[in-house]
């Protein structure tokens, strides 16, 4: 009955550091139409435990559709699990997408946090080589959480890190990594995503310079499909729901909490 | 590798008279004077957008569909969280969002007639007032097949359901059918003691079909923060982990009413509508089921064709009631 859904063979399931996976799927459909921003929403079980289907961002799309997870609750874990040829009942390209950076810009910031990392070596594809200087900034957990990132510095992009531990980077939140910066609100644009208190400082940061700043946002998902009204987080015209209004919205328009 | 193609359905056009082994299959249903080609819809608020997402050709192929209740007033429903996963099932506590009656008829209701079966328009009044209201506009405006009176949504912090209350559950099916041009469906909460007598007064009143069962009252907490997980405190609880008393309940009332029942409550699978069918419900709605597989609805029609074709049955009233006792 779906136009969207399809069982996709997994090509590639591995570790890339302590903390994170990197999934590859066969799925030339999802290849043809997917943008930065959007995601795939997957069935990690045939049977009902764990009973919703979970939601992942795309992370690349080249010769596959690959997704960044970090294992944390049955549903990453029993990912985590999956072998190269078993097929995988995948939802997807699903939510909106990040908007092209307005005319004049010339600095492109990608402020992630912890898994938060996933869109943007897909944005960092579609940016590159279009004259953009671009810089990420990366907060994770510890050094578990980081890898060397060679694609992203493959495409030019120039990464700061640091790691609420110290035990890598910077010691801190991400934010310390840009709290000093006065960046030119005409010339920049800034792309974020992580957890809610996260985005919620940026938010302030931005608010205050003027920024432009486009968030992906998250919250728990039954539907992805904009059906159940599950996923809506309150925003300054009124609920929204993240899967289909989102996951991408303009930061000035989400309220967190 | 290639990509493993998804089972499509054959592109059959009407499933009312599906050929096999020589024989045709009748599987059309009757609600009031409204004929349905077969006994597989939607429950009301889990199925939506389908211009973006679906196969239309496919949709259509189903019996009817139900969208999300309309109430008079546009509503932005409850905070969040709004929904959460349990074991085999779910909570939700969305507080019937909807863009309210003049809002769903210019923006929603176009594209859902287009589709072109049957709608059953699923109404909330949070008086007897605004029931008739909601139906008089529909009646002005056209576009509803039947109606669905939500009698028994536990998001709405009210008191006690219309569902709970005979009386008041007699009152306002009365009040609506005396209005309404097309068949008219109650529908009940399982949150009551004897759903027999509920169900008796819908009849009574001149209901000409019963939807059997909205979700559970439920909540879940969170032990660290020792709050109610839910944003609204307490939700419903729908999926498989209800299915065995929304089974229980059809074939209760089953025994004791004559009109059609519209089964639901955590249908899957082909499998768990014929439990209903059998039963006694005349037609089944798939509702949470899909959110984990968008393409439930459709497999549960093929399901059921299959496994009349296997037992030799004809007609779908064969089935239905047809448990053995
Ligand atoms: C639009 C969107 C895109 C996403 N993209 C990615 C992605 O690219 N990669 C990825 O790994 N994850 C992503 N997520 C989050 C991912 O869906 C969750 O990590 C996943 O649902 C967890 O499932 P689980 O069964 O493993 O854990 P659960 O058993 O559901 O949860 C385990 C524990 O983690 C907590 N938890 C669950 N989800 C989150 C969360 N999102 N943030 C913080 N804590 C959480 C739970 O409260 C619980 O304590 C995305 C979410 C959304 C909404
Ligand atoms: C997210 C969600 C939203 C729902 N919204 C409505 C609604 O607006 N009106 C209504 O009558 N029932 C609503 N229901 C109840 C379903 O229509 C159905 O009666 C119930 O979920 C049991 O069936 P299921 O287990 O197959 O979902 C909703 C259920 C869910 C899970
Ligand atoms: S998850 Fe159902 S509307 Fe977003």
């Amino acid at each position: 009955m779906h136009k969207i859904q399809n069982k996709f063979p997994i090509a590639a399931n591995e570790r890339l550091c302590p903390r994170f996976y990197r999934l590859a799927v066969d799925a030339k459909s999802i290849l043809k139409s997917i943008r930065p921003g959007q995601f795939l929403h997957i069935r990690v079980t045939d049977g009902l435990e764990p009973f919703f289907r979970r939601p992942f961002s795309v992370y690349r799309a080249k010769k596959f559709v690959e997704i960044l997870y970090e294992p944390i609750g049955l549903g990453t874990r029993l990912l985590a699990e999956k072998k190269p040829g078993e097929f995988l009942d995948i939802l997807g390209p699903l939510g909106n997408h990040f908007t092209a950076p307005p005319k004049g810009t010339k600095q492109v910031w990608m402020v992630a946090g912890g898994i938060g990392l996933a869109p943007f070596l897909f944005l960092s594809d579609e940016l590159k080589h279009k004259g953009y200087e671009l810089i990420l900034f990366y907060g994770g957990r510890s050094k578990g959480h980081v890898f060397p990132m060679k694609e992203f510095k493959n495409n030019g992009v120039k990464t700061w890190i640091a790691t609420d531990d110290g035990s890598i980077g910077v010691k801190g939140w991400v934010s310390e990594l840009f709290r000093t910066l006065d960046p030119n609100p005409t010339t920049t644009m800034v792309y974020t995503c992580g957890p809610h208190a996260m985005l919620a400082s940026v938010q302030s940061f931005v608010k205050a310079r003027g920024l432009r700043c486009e968030a992906s946002c998250e919250e728990v998902m039954a539907c992805a499909l904009g059906a159940c009204l599950g996923c809506s987080i309150p925003t300054v015209n009124g609920y929204k729901t993240v899967c289909y209004d989102g996951p991408v919205f303009d930061i000035a328009e989400v309220v967190f909490s | 590798m290639p990509e493993k193609k998804p089972t499509t359905v054959k592109p059959t056009g009407h499933w009312s008279r599906v050929t096999g082994h020589g024989s045709q299959l009748n599987l059309a249903v009757q609600i009031g004077t409204l004929r349905l080609k077969n006994p597989v819809t939607v429950a009301s608020g889990t199925f939506g957008h389908a211009e973006k997402y679906y196969d239309l050709e496919e949709v259509k192929k189903l019996g009817a569909l139900v969208p999300k209740t309309v109430t008079l007033h546009s509503r932005e429903g409850n905070p969040p969280p709004r929904i959460l996963e349990t074991p085999s099932g779910m909570l939700n506590a969305i507080g019937i969002e909807n863009p309210g009656v003049d809002g769903f008829i210019e923006k929603k209701l176009p594209a859902l007639r287009r589709i072109g079966i049957p709608l059953f328009i699923s109404i909330l009044g949070h008086t007897d007032e605004e029931f008739e209201t909601i139906v008089k506009k529909f009646t002005k405006e056209g576009g509803a097949d039947a109606f669905e009176l939500n009698l028994s949504c536990p998001n709405l912090k009210q008191k006690i359901l219309v569902a709970q209350d005979p009386q008041a559950t007699r009152r306002v099916v009365a009040k609506v059918k005396a209005i309404a041009r097309v068949p008219v469906i109650a529908k009940l909460a399982p949150n009551v003691t004897d759903i027999g007598e509920i169900a008796q007064a819908a009849v009574d009143a001149g209901a000409d079909a019963i939807s059997l069962i909205n979700t559970f009252s439920a909540m879940a907490i969170d032990v660290r923060t020792r709050r109610s997980v839910l944003g609204n405190c307490t939700g419903g609880l729908s999926g498989p982990a209800i299915r065995p008393m929304a089974v229980h309940m059809i074939w209760e009332v089953a025994q004791k009413i004559k009109i059609p029942i519209i089964g639901m409550g955590g249908i899957m699978t082909a499998q768990d509508a014929l439990e209903f069918l059998i039963a006694g419900a005349t037609m089944v709605a798939v509702g949470t089921a899909n959110f984990i597989n968008p393409r439930a609805p459709l497999e549960v029609l093929e399901g059921i064709v299959e496994y009349m074709r296997k037992n030799k049955m004809n007609d779908i009233k064969d089935l239905i009631g047809s448990l053995k006792i």
